[in-house]
């Protein structure tokens, strides 16, 4: 705050006696020397050179037409005068930085946040103590979250069948949980993008290395377009497969489940073991054997503990990939009549619908506006501050050129 | 309000008759020297004329947005200056005096110009804003960036140590 200096009367006085004398009019007699002073200083005061006056006066009449000619008063540097080129520059930098934030953040709270905010819709039929490990890899959402589900449980030890491999007295190590997971996800699409929808749900299942093992669409002008798919995703990617098809459209309904097949899975593997070991074991007894009935039976055993065999390796094959792959059940609604007019021109585009969709880029629109307002307001005013800042600076030092040196 | 492109040459051109030598005489008597005055005389009306669209009525005259400009250009030039080398001032020209003029009128007239050297540089800007510029005190208020009643108290304070030099022994 700049202070205030009032002034007397008297120096008031004497200013006005001063404006007086400077526009040439008579001043009172006690304030004489003022006027006389003013011809004094008026007298010394520096005269142009007739050569300067003229080369001058030439250039306000040409309107300075090259400044070039004239050496410049100071050895300028290139982006001197330009300084304020690099504003925009800067302010499309930081816009693009918070832009990235803001996108980075939303990523990161759609991986993690998105099977929590699902939360009131959710319906888990796991069991309660599934579903919490199912929540917890859910939020955590990396892999060593998602293989959590077949490291070794430390507290539910599977049952010993007192397999052969088990040997005499050794410690069976605990066996690798096996898990089935599964999910259902109804989302809605976007108005007007039903068809958009669906080429991404098949695009993101093949981001993930998933598979459709089947898929069906119908559409009608009463209910609507409705896809239903039947998804395969290998399990250490589920949850990030799930969050990024939550992300094609409005969620209305997601659940998951969870069953551990880790019993069926030790059951098949103890069974296939012992038939193996009754199959060296037949083999050893055929090697021994001598007469020809005992080689006939013997053979007939044999048939039978390959065909228990084959049939166990595929029980363990199936029971590995329902551990592998979780199956998805994604259904993807349209918007009705809306919908398959508008997006595939088979019905009825009404005013009311152009109502509608003028709405919908209208508040679109305001979205964006409001978004970018959000960004550009921070902006402007820390430019603002940062021009009077600089503006404020740069008076200052003129003005210690005035300063004793 | 901006200066109408159309009359803005004419107008340019009454001001720059109006103002060429008080803008002068007062880039002279802050930079000291013959040379930078006349560079930074020439800057300053090159720069108004450039600007001349930028002008605008309602935040002072037109002398006084000129002497701004031309204040500026000098400021900086002083700057420069203190950075590569000391400023030296030129001699007087004692030519000026002319050797008709009364002894007595010569005597008084090297006194102020005595006077006005011992100044400070801010008093003697002062000095040179009001005396040489004509500007009235809220002109020289919009140059300096203050209040009117500052630099009223200012220009009071200035005239004052002028005149204590004047009346000071030699």
């Amino acid at each position: 705050m700049r202070r205030r200096d009032p002034l007397t009367p008297e120096q008031e006085r004497d200013l006005e006696a001063l404006d007086r004398a400077l526009a040439g009019e008579s001043v009172d007699l006690d304030l004489r020397e003022l006027d006389e002073l003013v011809r004094d200083v008026r007298a010394t005061a520096p005269e142009m050179t007739p050569a300067f006056a003229a080369r001058l006066e030439h250039e306000v009449s040409e309107g300075f037409p090259s400044p070039q000619e004239r050496p410049p008063l100071r050895e300028r540097r290139p982006w001197r005068g330009r300084r304020w080129v690099l504003l925009p520059a800067a302010g499309s930098l930081a816009a693009v930085l918070v832009a990235l934030v803001v996108v980075l953040g939303a990523d990161d709270a759609g991986d993690t946040g998105t099977s929590l905010s699902a939360g009131p819709e959710a319906t888990s039929s796991a069991t309660p103590s599934a579903g919490v490990a199912a929540d917890s890899a859910a939020a955590e959402d990396t892999p060593a979250a998602a293989q959590r589900a077949t490291v070794p449980d430390a507290i539910p030890p599977l049952p010993s069948a007192g397999s052969a491999a088990s040997g005499a007295g050794a410690i069976a190590p605990a066996p690798a949980r096996k898990v089935q997971r599964g999910a259902v996800l109804v989302i809605d699409a976007p108005d007007g993008r039903f068809d958009a929808t669906t080429d991404a749900v098949i695009a993101t299942v093949g981001r993930f290395d998933g598979i459709v093992a089947s898929s069906q669409i119908g559409s009608s002008d009463a209910t609507g377009s409705e896809a239903t798919f039947d998804l395969r995703i290998p399990t250490e990617r589920l949850d990030r497969a799930l969050a990024a098809l939550s992300k094609l459209g409005h969620v209305t309904e997601r659940s998951q489940n969870l069953q551990d097949i880790t019993a069926s899975f030790s059951s098949a593997q103890e069974r296939l073991t012992d038939a193996r070991a009754e199959r060296r074991g037949l083999l050893r007894t055929l090697a021994r054997a001598t007469t020809q009935q005992k080689i006939a039976s013997i053979k007939g055993q044999l048939r039978s503990v390959n065909g228990r065999i084959s049939g166990l390796k595929g029980q363990l094959a199936s029971l590995r990939r329902r551990a592998d792959l979780a199956a998805v059940s994604l259904t993807v609604r349209g918007g009705g009549s809306r919908e398959t007019g508008g997006a595939t021109g088979g019905g009825h585009w009404t005013p009311g619908d152009a109502a509608g969709d003028a709405l919908r880029v209208l508040e679109v629109s305001a979205s964006i506006a409001l978004v970018c307002l959000a960004v550009l307001a921070p902006l402007g005013l820390l430019g603002g501050a940062v021009a009077i800042a600089v503006r404020c600076g740069r008076r200052r030092r003129r003005e210690t050129a005035l300063d004793p040196a | 309000m901006s200066i109408p492109q159309n009359t803005s040459s004419e107008s340019f051109d009454a001001l720059y008759r109006q103002s060429a030598r008080d803008l002068y005489a007062y880039v002279r008597t802050l930079l000291g020297d013959d040379a930078g005055a006349e560079d930074v005389t020439a800057l300053a009306f090159e720069r108004a004329y450039r600007r001349r669209a930028s002008f605008d009525a309602s935040r002072g005259s037109e002398r006084g947005w000129l002497f701004g400009i031309a204040r500026n250009a000098a400021l900086d030039e002083l700057r420069r200056r203190r950075r590569s080398a000391p400023l030296l001032a030129e001699p007087p020209d004692e030519s000026a005096i002319a050797p008709e003029e009364e002894a007595d009128l010569a005597i008084r007239r090297t006194t102020v110009r005595v006077a006005l050297a011992a100044l400070s540089p801010r008093d003697r800007e002062l000095v040179a804003l009001k005396f040489h510029g004509g500007l009235s005190n809220a002109e020289l208020a919009a140059v300096l960036g203050v209040s009117e009643s500052n630099a009223s108290t200012r220009v009071h304070r200035a005239v004052m140590k002028l005149r204590e030099a004047c009346h000071a022994p030699s």
